[in-house]
């Protein structure tokens, strides 16, 4: 296994003649795709890696200066599909990582024939004639709070992320992972994260956007959904599934397959 | 080069060209930490340890490397082998054209054949040898000292270390014949790797060996961090699935199967009851949805068992197909998880039902608050509470809580009919032998503990209060609150009003119907900036419902000073107010600032009134029990003109004149040559009219009287967020508004209530009326208080910060000097005289707790 397999714990399952990368969003690994997995790996094959700063992934590769924007998590996916020689994917990205497949969608096109985005938010701040569910002093307080006291601060975001009380597996799963993190390195990719702002590059995204959205978000208001279809360069469609919170493929995975399934399989109509 | 081997023999499985190929600037995206990858911190570490392999193997003795550790060793070698087959290693040297052999794995665990395998290992050997030298790959040693099937038996055992002898021994030779000459390059190594444990074994069971194949063992250390994702398949498997370590069917100990089953009956009827018909029609609808989904999805991959899926993924797997598959182990682990999911589903449904029809839920919700007959630490779990058979005391408990709440709730509880029919005579006994009669304290400290434990839902002391509330509700609760808190906070008489009916309402069961209907919890919410009016008013309700003091809880950034508690280091607002609610489920608990509280911190408190429960940091969930949660913010906007000019009570400057040391003296003095002149007009009518100033007296009551009317009056609107301008708040209520209450919390909370700021020309002019009419009570009507408006902030200041509300100061501490000061006033004649009431000391900082004076010196 080289490097680059082994340092994102680069999983290959299942076989088929397309290739399906999953990526993960903040806080989580690649078992946030755990649901899902089985649903892919008879028709398709499936790459399955984690982000660098996963709490699964060696922090000494952790490079506060390239993840400094979302551009060097781009570069890592595109660096992960020359390595594994894939011609084209099917890149499904949750939250942030789904922004991170539009960027590098955007530098090499010819790598993504999809793109399907589950809670994606090009920009949490709101802005004037942009809502992005979150003030600046919110942001302030949540990063204060994570400098403060990590663990209280995974324990308190959770369950308010997944929607759902800290008893249900779900809210402990997320909570699991996203304590897995080094504290600075969280704070470092959560700061990147909630303060990115790409919404002028989504006119540049060529390649068909699925966008998957939860119908009661903390991260993502509805609205997003529709801006992102809005500005997209490229086809885009918009699902907003009867779900809540903000993982919904951890959370009530009886809904979200079937609907990814779907998004995966069939592409939008010309 | 490498060159195809014999069948039994193959070559490492690592050499994939792949892999293989320098990584330099061979992909330009590349992590350039990743890129230094064999230099890198991890790289380095290995490529160490391959050197030290490398300095071995060039040895003359015990050059024959085996990698003993615990952490992938196998890896070492492999690295070692990608080197010598990329030629990375130079021309030179005695590896320069050696080859790799590996034994194979079959190979070795076929006992009988191990010695012939070894002399055909010979032949091959001597054939290749010459090309400059071999590498013979044992692989790991442990089928030297282990047998890797499962035979069982000492004799077994026996025979397995005797062909392992016998390996020892023809390897030795083999050694022996290939290196005997010792001077060419055409050598033979041996290589393989070992846990310790392994080589351990080795070292007892073949003595020799280590000498014999000229061994070094190479400790490999452990590299710590990053594995991958295997080494932390142990806790995946139990954390991603925590079900199976909380399910209570886990610990209970039946895991025969048909125990097991027997439960899951059980269980199912007493789920359903746990819905009203409709939602409990959605929820088989939806269960039969998920079986069909999970078992389209498990029909189509029941043939295989993917060996290719990583463990993690296998159990999500599982866990999305049918029960009734594979064997029976497995089928019961599998059931457990379904379960879960069933589970699950069953309290989404309970809750969207709570959600709905909050009045079928009346029963349910009695039986998740009050069922102190679990035994079980696991409470926080709610599948507990639907589990009669094996709680049948829960019967008992059950109709008494029901019972209690349907005497101290007969609005909520009569349009239910499900409820009706609840086994009588039992139930009453309890009520008249319970808690009624039983207020000793011995009891309650043992309560306390059990509290504790049980997270604060055990009914009896829940009973008692509600006992407490019934008797306190009768007709005049409500004047007797609002007389509290108009006596402890009298400057926000529109509030006080508005806070004694909010109160009364919601302790009737009329508060805004938030999830189950008869839940014991209240929210109220003060807005407006007088802070302190708020924590006399918390107090009040502290003391009238609870006979405690409020818990206060700052849920913003601490203020100097105040209430920093060093217990509270290091918990989170929401540990102490699930804390507080574990100490006394019946507190008034005072949270404070909650409009500079954080994100999440809102959020959980938002959550927390939505559903009456509270999550701790820990992850322990409790009932709030019968708490008054009282959210204080201010969100208001107040012309800082207002503020500066003085027209509003400024709770710092207070704060800093109050802090002092301060004495209060009465002293009686010529009436001042300025004032004269003005007195002098009102003295102009000499005896009569002073004889008259009795009903002077009288009209300063009714003064106060008039302006007690007023706040009575104004009161009336008091429920709205927007302010009517009252008459004696004049300027400053113009210039007052609540902005921003955030919709999400005003719209949750059982009623808001606003503060308005505190206009200080009346609450001085308050506080000279009070101790005027006290004055001329005590003294005679004949000799007027003087009050100087410094003196009066200073009272203000006091009055702000203790305890004690204004007429109890008077009655305690004016009153006795006014006695005093009396037999030395001139009796007759005190015409021209004033008595002023003036600051006699006034130095640095406070000694004693309080903050008014305890005595006032008298000055004949």
């Amino acid at each position: 296994m080289g490097v680059v397999e082994e340092a994102h714990n680069v999983k290959i399952v299942g076989s088929g003649d397309q290739t399906i990368v999953l990526a993960h969003g903040f806080g989580t690994d690649q078992s946030v795709w755990k649901h899902l997995v089985p649903h892919l790996v008879d028709e398709y094959r499936v790459i399955l890696f984690d982000n660098m700063g996963a709490g699964t992934t060696n922090p000494d590769y952790f490079d506060f200066e390239r993840y400094s924007t979302l551009d060097g998590y781009a570069y890592d996916v595109i660096a992960l599909l020359e390595e594994l020689q894939i011609q084209s994917c099917i890149f499904v990205g949750h939250s942030v990582s789904a922004m991170i497949g539009a960027i590098a969608s955007i530098t090499r096109p010819d790598l993504f024939s999809k793109l399907v985005a589950i809670s994606a938010s090009p920009r949490y701040l709101n802005d004037t004639d942009y809502y992005g569910g979150f003030e600046h002093e919110d942001l302030q307080q949540l990063f204060e709070a994570m400098r403060s006291n990590y663990k209280a601060w995974c324990d308190g975001f959770a369950p308010l992320a997944v929607g759902g009380d800290m008893t249900t597996v779900s809210v402990q799963e997320f909570s699991r992972t996203l304590f897995n993190m080094r504290p600075d390195i969280a704070l470092s990719v959560g700061q990147i994260v909630f303060q990115s702002d790409v919404r002028h590059l989504l006119p540049h995204v060529t390649v068909p956007c699925h966008i998957i959205q939860s119908m009661k978000d903390l991260a993502v208001p509805v609205v997003v959904s529709e801006y992102i279809h809005q500005n997209l360069g490229g086809k885009s469609i918009v699902e907003v599934m009867q779900t809540e919170g903000h993982l919904p493929q951890l959370s009530s995975p009886h809904v979200v397959i079937p609907v990814l399934l779907r998004h995966i399989r069939y592409n939008i109509d010309a | 080069m490498m060159l195809s081997t014999a069948t039994q023999l193959s070559t490492p499985p690592t050499a994939t060209p792949s892999t293989v190929v320098p990584l330099a600037n061979r992909n330009i995206y590349l992590n350039p930490r990743l890129q230094q990858g064999g230099t890198g911190q991890m790289g380095n570490q290995r490529s160490e340890e391959v050197k030290k392999v490398l300095d071995i193997l060039v040895r003359t003795k015990k050059r024959n490397p085996v990698l003993v550790g615990d952490s992938e060793p196998e890896a070492v070698v492999k690295e070692l082998f990608r080197k010598i087959e990329s030629k990375e290693l130079g021309a030179e040297g005695p590896l320069k054209n050696v080859q790799v052999i590996s034994i194979e794995k079959e190979f070795l665990y076929d006992k009988n054949q191990i010695l012939s395998k070894i002399k055909e290992l010979d032949r091959v050997i001597e054939s290749r040898i010459v090309s400059g030298g071999v590498i013979l790959d044992l692989g790991d040693l442990k089928w030297l000292v282990e047998q890797p099937m499962s035979f069982g038996g000492a004799q077994q055992q026996q025979v397995v270390s005797d062909i392992g002898r016998a390996a020892v021994v023809e390897m030795g030779k083999l050694l022996a014949r290939f290196t005997g000459d010792g001077t060419n390059d055409n050598n033979l190594w041996l290589i393989g790797t070992a846990t310790c444990e392994t080589y351990l074994r080795c070292q007892v069971y073949h003595s020799t060996m280590e000498n014999d194949w000229d061994l070094q063992a190479v400790p490999i250390t452990s590299r710590s961090p990053l594995l991958g994702i295997f080494p932390r398949v142990g806790t995946e498997r139990i954390l991603s699935n925590p079900g199976e370590n909380l399910n209570p069917l886990k610990s209970v100990p039946t895991l025969h199967p048909a125990l097991t089953r027997r439960v899951s009956e059980n269980l199912d009827p007493a789920q359903r009851t746990s819905f009203c018909p409709q939602c409990s029609d959605n929820y088989e609808k939806e269960l039969s949805k998920l079986v069909a989904i999970e078992k389209s999805f498990s029909e189509a991959k029941q043939e295989d068992n993917r060996p290719s899926l990583p463990l993690w993924l296998k159990n999500a797997k599982l866990q999305s197909s049918d029960a009734k598959t594979i064997d029976q182990s497995e089928g019961k682990y599998q059931e457990v998880l379904s379960k879960q999911k069933t589970q699950e589903l069953q309290k989404k449904w309970r809750e969207t039902c709570l959600h709905l029809h909050p009045n079928y839920h009346h029963k349910i919700h009695s039986d998740r608050t009050a069922p102190p007959a679990l035994s079980m630490p696991s409470l926080c779990n709610p599948n507990l509470f639907v589990r009669p058979p094996f709680q049948p005391r829960l019967q008992t408990t059950k109709p008494l809580g029901e019972v209690l709440q349907l005497n101290t709730n007969p609005v909520t509880s009569q349009p239910q009919g499900c409820t009706s029919s609840i086994p009588g005579s039992p139930v009453r006994t309890d009520l008249v032998l319970g808690p009624k009669g039983t207020e000793n304290t011995p009891e309650k400290a043992t309560e306390d503990g059990v509290k504790d434990l049980l997270g604060c839902i055990s009914s009896e002391p829940q009973t008692k209060v509600l006992d407490k509330f019934a008797d306190a509700l009768d007709a005049d609760t409500y004047k007797k609150l609002l007389k509290g808190l108009k006596e402890k906070a009298w400057w926000q008489a529109e509030a006080a009003t508005a806070v004694a009916s909010a109160i009364t309402r919601c302790r009737l069961g009329n508060g805004r119907c938030r999830g189950a209907g008869s839940r014991g919890d209240t929210w109220l919410l003060f807005t407006g900036p007088d802070r302190v009016g708020k924590k006399k008013m918390s107090s009040v309700l502290a003391e009238q419902i609870c006979g405690t003091i409020p818990v206060i809880i700052c849920l913003g950034s601490q203020r100097g000073g105040e209430e920093s508690d060093m217990n509270f280091r290091g918990k989170t607002a929401i540990d102490r107010i699930a804390e507080a609610v574990r100490h006394n489920p019946f507190s008034v608990i005072m949270l404070e600032d909650i409009d500079e509280a954080d994100m999440i911190l809102r959020g959980s408190v938002k959550r927390a009134i939505e559903r009456g429960r509270l999550t701790d940091s820990h992850g322990r969930e409790i009932s709030l029990g019968n708490a008054i949660f009282i959210l204080t913010g201010d969100w208001s906007t107040t012309n800082p003109e207002a503020t500066r000019d003085g027209h509003v009570v400024d709770g710092k400057k207070l704060a800093s004149i109050a802090s002092r040391d301060w004495q209060l003296g009465l002293i009686v003095r010529e009436k001042s040559a300025k004032r004269r002149v003005n007195w002098l007009q009102n003295e102009d009518r000499p005896i009569k009219p002073r004889r008259e100033l009795g009903s002077g007296l009288s009209l300063d009551l009714n003064l106060a009287v008039d302006t007690e009317d007023d706040r009575t009056d104004g009161s009336h609107n008091s429920s709205d967020l927007t302010i009517d301008h009252e008459d004696e708040l004049g300027l400053v209520g113009r210039q007052f508004t609540i902005t921003s209450v955030p919709h999400e919390l005003a719209s949750i909370v059982d009623d808001s209530i606003v503060f308005k700021p505190v206009d200080s020309s009346f609450v001085r002019r308050e506080i000279k009326n009070t101790i005027s009419v006290k004055f001329s009570m005590v003294v005679g009507d004949n000799l007027p208080i003087e009050i100087e408006d410094d003196v009066l902030e200073k009272i203000l200041g006091g009055l702000w910060h203790d305890q004690t509300s204004l007429e109890q100061w008077i009655e305690n501490v004016l009153a006795p000097s006014f006695n005093q000061l009396k037999p030395r006033l001139p009796s007759i004649e005190s015409r021209g005289l004033v008595v002023r009431l003036v600051v006699e000391s006034d130095s640095g900082e406070r000694r004693n707790g309080d903050w008014l004076p305890s005595r006032i010196t008298v000055e004949g």
